[in-house]
């Protein structure tokens, strides 16, 4: 605002301005009569300070510039007239027919001339259409990859660009993809060969993560000593002799009958007593206190009465000094005699020299029997299934079919058990994997079942 | 004095462990990812000794590891690439999410993947360590390869185990080492030996599964995913030892005349050629060219008392293996449409056997059934319509039988239609008194070189007289085994032939010295040495001494009890038979 009314101030001073307007006086400030306002507030200098003037003045610029592109005040006036000498129709008409003969096609449309903008004034640009994010930093990091340019290196870019374009003319795809493993037609090479050995410092190597870091021997231990394949009990033949079909039958029965066993004694357990309460022996249990109560009744402040103290009493007389002196004595006489005794004891141990010897003997043998039990045990415990998870593992039931489920030929051969089934709980019997179960579908809601209408109609 | 007071749980096993879930928060990886790394890296679980004290005075039940373990586990490279996945399943599921395809696109192309070869050499540092281990990874392989492709586990997985199994059948073919075989209701069992080691696997029948549901796939694919990388370089070495080409290629004579045959029927060039290596029934090409092998004999070093006695029983075992390596040479086996094809053709090629099968029963047929020169003819069905008279007609036991005795059975136990003697374990090694079935016995006798029929002729007299005739048809035809055994015997007529002769022509014989007697003489010593040598034992070992042989007198008196028994059966069911007969 301030700036327009300078301007207005430096125009109306300058004795060349013509006003396009003309109603533009200065009496037009004394019309109306001022009104004394206080102006130390910003809102009443725009609501009591008369800018009209200021404003027409300014249309005025506008439309000069506008109309002609500038204001005429300065224009030269070379550009405002110019000498009519007559000849320019000529011209005009030597120029017109052609257009003409183009054709009304040429002829711009009158809507377009209405739309097309008539002033003079360019429109203003958008400065921030042509403001470049990080343009410092763009050209900073152009400025430095021309310097590496004249050095001959070239950016990340374009070298892998070229290796790919040099891969693509020698005909060899430029990244290897990494091949899935499970490629029906993958390719395999020898894993085992010696290769050249590895000179670089193996320090090096390993902090550099170019070499893994070596396995220990303990993880190639084998967790079990027992076999991968435990092939079955020769009574498992598709076609068996009789005898030992008959061993692998009876083993499986008693794994059975051990089961049944199990299962017998958890119902004993859980079995309900003989003496279910009856309707008698419910009243009976109901009315038990109330009708002796009267029988013993009358005991009862007896009991009360008897003011007697429970327990023995804090109360102790002192002991005399005489006492005391006989106590000491006996116990020093006490100690004395165990003492003795010790000695004489030691000296009979000469005699038992053997039953003492004997013991030893004993005792030793007996040490070495637990050991080898100890040992033994550990033996058969590294055969065994260990513990490890929430489940135990429980051994499978054995596979046999029944003498008449046998069949009598390979073609009627029925395959019982699933290997699939076999080759997964032998890697928990082996400690490989830990026992598991499937994890059962937990609901937060107990499913509702209704019956529809419809299928109740139908029953 | 004094100074700080010790605190519970600080020292000792208490830090020597690591629970579960404590591992999975230092490793920074899921529980899934968790059980898959230490089954990749073969960090197994441990059972502490004082479960209280490592628990932190809890009882209850958890996992633990070692903390060095888990602390080594820090170092592998695939933690980072199972986080990596992990972020690419996030990527894949927002861009999913956001319908952006293109997005999903370059994401899949980018799926990061990780490599188990570095763990493999890890794990197994040398050869001879992954052959070791090897019996999981090819029963694995041969389960998953019969897995239908239903989604149960990828179909790639399944297509590159069926591949490592048919290479594995290949180079067990191809090196002559199978050595046991026992059919079971599970599955089939083998037995081979490879460059020294012996290795078993088990094989399902096929089209047996019901897939049972309280088995973890997961976990079974991740022990998969790592034994069929174990098992493909160990293929690629052994064929290298063998000099084949990796991955194989059939020979070109038999490629040329599949090529004619069924072309049509597969639709890709390279099913087609992966079948046709399934079939089993051509050799496969070597890199060097296979010169004739020769026979590799033991070398023979002067050597005294025991050791002799080992070199002679190795020089025996050798010689057997070699037999049983050449036991089907010079056989022609045919296949019946309802036998089990592909194992039959495995046992069949390790022994050096010839075999095809009906041309529209499988690819890679190489002869025809009216082939006149076929020797046996395996069919498992009671009665064939049309019979060959210049072969025999035989069940598929005969040959898992022969793989296990290590010589060619008489056919005529195995006849069309007659009943089978029992599929005995070839697992089973009997000790001195365990009771042995008597089908074990002759079994043992005719590895000896006696002749069978003497014992078969008294055990069933009437049976075999109605066979015989059959019998003796088949027999003229020939069958290599038995007339060796018939040679000889003829050998040893005529031997006692000349020697009567000679007894009769000369009227005073000199007088020799008898070589038995010596021999009882040496026994007689013997046995006195041994009980002069109970007799000088301490009290102590004397009582041991008994109980030992108080427990075999007791073994063979089982064994003795249980023989009784099998003969009272067997003479039960003689005599019902008879019965039978009579009312029929």
């Amino acid at each position: 605002m301030a700036a327009a009314r300078r301007h207005k101030r430096m125009a109306a001073s300058q004795p060349g301005f013509l006003p396009l307007k003309s109603n533009l006086d200065g009496d037009s400030f004394n019309k109306k009569l001022r009104k004394r306002v206080n102006k130390n507030k910003k809102k009443n200098w725009n609501k009591f300070s008369d800018i009209q003037d200021v404003e027409e003045f300014l249309d005025d610029v506008r439309l000069q510039e506008r109309a002609t592109g500038g204001l005429i005040s300065e224009r030269t006036d070379d550009s405002l007239f110019f000498v009519d000498i007559g000849e320019k129709d000529e011209k005009d008409k030597d120029t017109q027919p052609q257009t003409t003969e183009k054709g009304k096609r040429s002829k711009p449309l009158r809507i377009d001339l209405i739309l097309q903008s008539n002033s003079h004034i360019p429109a203003p640009k958008n400065v921030l259409a042509f403001q470049q994010p990080n343009a410092k930093k763009q050209r900073r990091t152009l400025e430095r990859v021309a310097k590496s340019a004249a050095k001959g290196i070239l950016p990340r870019r374009e070298k892998l660009l070229q290796l790919r374009r040099a891969a693509a003319a020698s005909g060899v795809s430029a990244k290897e993809r990494p091949e899935a493993k499970n490629n029906p037609n993958r390719a395999f090479y020898d894993l085992w060969c010696a290769g050249t050995p590895e000179t670089a410092d193996p320090y090096y190597l390993e902090q550099t993560k170019k070499k893994l870091v070596k396995r220990p021997d303990r993880l190639n231990e084998k967790p079990s000593v027992l076999p991968a394949i435990e092939v079955i009990a020769p009574g498992g033949s598709y076609n068996p002799d009789f005898f030992s079909h008959q061993d692998l039958l009876r083993e499986a029965h008693e794994v059975e009958v051990k089961k049944i066993k199990v299962e017998e004694k958890l119902a004993r357990r859980l079995a309900v007593k003989e003496d279910v309460a009856t309707a008698e022996s419910t009243f009976k249990e109901q009315v038990e206190g109330l009708i002796e109560e009267e029988e013993i009744e009358p005991e009862d402040p007896e009991v009360d009465t008897e003011d007697t103290v429970i327990g023995p009493t804090a109360t102790q007389e002192k002991k005399t000094e005489k006492q005391r002196k006989k106590e000491k004595a006996e116990r020093i006489k006490e100690l004395q005699r165990k003492a003795e005794r010790r000695v004489i004891d030691k000296r009979q141990q000469l005699f038992q020299l053997r039953s003492i010897s004997a013991n030893l003997k004993k005792q030793e043998q007996r040490t070495k029997m637990r050991q080898a039990q100890r040992k033994a045990k550990q033996e058969a415990q590294k055969s065994m299934p260990r513990r490890l998870g929430r489940l135990k593992f429980q051994t499978p039931e054995l596979d046999v079919q029944l003498s008449g489920e046998l069949a009598s030929s390979l073609r009627s051969l029925k395959p019982e058990g699933s290997i699939l089934k076999d080759r997964f709980l032998s890697l928990q019997k082996r400690n490989i994997i830990e026992p598991r179960e499937r994890a059962k579908v937990k609901r937060k809601y107990k499913a509702k079942y209704s019956e529809k209408r419809a299928f109740r109609e139908i029953q | 004095m004094g100074g700080l007071q010790k605190k519970k749980y600080e020292r000792g096993s208490a830090t020597n462990y690591i629970s579960r879930n404590k591992a999975r928060k230092k490793l920074r990886l899921s529980l899934a990812d968790f059980r898959r790394l230490c089954i990749l890296k073969g960090i197994y679980p441990h059972e502490p000794k004082h479960k209280k004290k490592v628990n932190k005075g809890s009882t209850a039940p958890r996992t633990f590891y070692l903390l060095k373990d888990i602390r080594f586990l820090l170092h592998e490279p695939i933690v980072g690439k199972f986080r990596e996945y992990k972020i690419f399943v996030r990527k894949l599921k927002k861009a999913y999410g956001k319908a952006e395809w293109s997005g999903v696109e370059r994401l899949r192309e980018n799926k990061p993947a990780y490599k188990l070869d570095h763990i493999i050499k890890e794990r197994y540092p040398t050869f001879i360590d992954a052959l070791r281990d090897v019996d999981d990874a090819l029963s694995m392989c041969f389960l998953f390869s019969t897995f239908a492709r239903s989604g149960k586990c990828h179909v790639q997985v399944i297509q590159l185990c069926r591949r490592l199994s048919v290479e594995w059948m290949n180079y067990i073919i191809t090196s002559q080492s199978l050595r046991k075989v026992f059919l079971t209701i599970k599955g089939i069992y083998y037995q081979a030996d490879v460059l020294g080691q012996t290795i078993t696997w088990i094989v399902p029948y096929q089209f047996t599964h019901d897939h049972p549901t309280d088995v973890d796939y997961r976990v079974m694919a991740t022990f998969t995913e790592f034994y069929t990388t174990l098992l493909g370089f160990v293929n690629f070495r052994l064929y290298q030892t063998l000099n084949l080409v990796y991955p194989p290629k059939l020979d070109g004579q038999g490629e040329f005349s599949f090529k004619s045959e069924c072309e049509e029927d597969y639709a890709l060039e390279s099913e087609s050629y992966s079948e046709k290596l399934s079939a089993l029934s051509a050799s496969l090409v070597r890199t060097v060219p296979s010169v004739d092998e020769e026979e590799v004999e033991l070398d023979h070093f002067p050597v005294e008392g025991e050791d002799l006695e080992k070199m002679e029983a190795r020089e025996k075992i050798e010689l057997e293996l070699n037999k049983q390596k050449k036991l089907f040479e010079g056989l022609k086996f045919f296949l019946n449409r309802e036998v089990p094809r592909e194992s039959l053709a495995f046992v069949i090629r390790c022994l050096g056997g010839q075999v095809s099968w009906d041309k529209s029963l499988c690819i890679g047929s190489t002869y025809d059934e009216t082939d006149e020169t076929i020797t046996h003819h395996i069919v498992d069905r009671p009665s064939i319509d049309k019979q060959y008279i210049n072969r025999y007609y035989i069940q598929p036991q005969w040959v898992y039988d022969c793989v296990n005795g290590k010589i060619l059975l008489p056919v005529e136990d195995y006849f069309l239609g007659v009943t089978l003697p029992p599929h005995l374990s070839p697992f089973v090694e009997e000790s001195e008194g365990d009771y042995v079935p008597p089908e074990k016995l002759k079994l043992m006798a005719l590895q000896r070189g006696e002749k069978p029929q003497a014992a078969a002729a008294e055990e069933e007299e009437e049976d075999e007289e109605e066979e015989e005739e059959e019998d003796d048809e088949e027999e003229d035809d020939q069958s290599e085994g038995e007339d060796e055994a018939e040679d000889e015997e003829n050998l040893a007529e005529m031997e006692a032939k000349r020697a009567q002769g000679k007894s009769l022509s000369v009227k005073v014989t000199p007088g020799k010295a008898k070589p038995e007697n010596r021999m009882r003489a040496y026994q007689e010593e013997k046995a006195e040495e041994k009980r002069l040598a109970i007799m000088m034992m301490k009290k102590r070992e004397k009582y041991l001494y008994d109980k030992i042989m108080f427990g075999k007198k007791r073994n063979v008196r089982e064994a003795n009890k249980l023989a009784a028994k099998r003969k009272a059966h067997d003479e039960a069911g003689k005599a019902d038979k008879k019965k039978k007969k009579k009312k029929c």
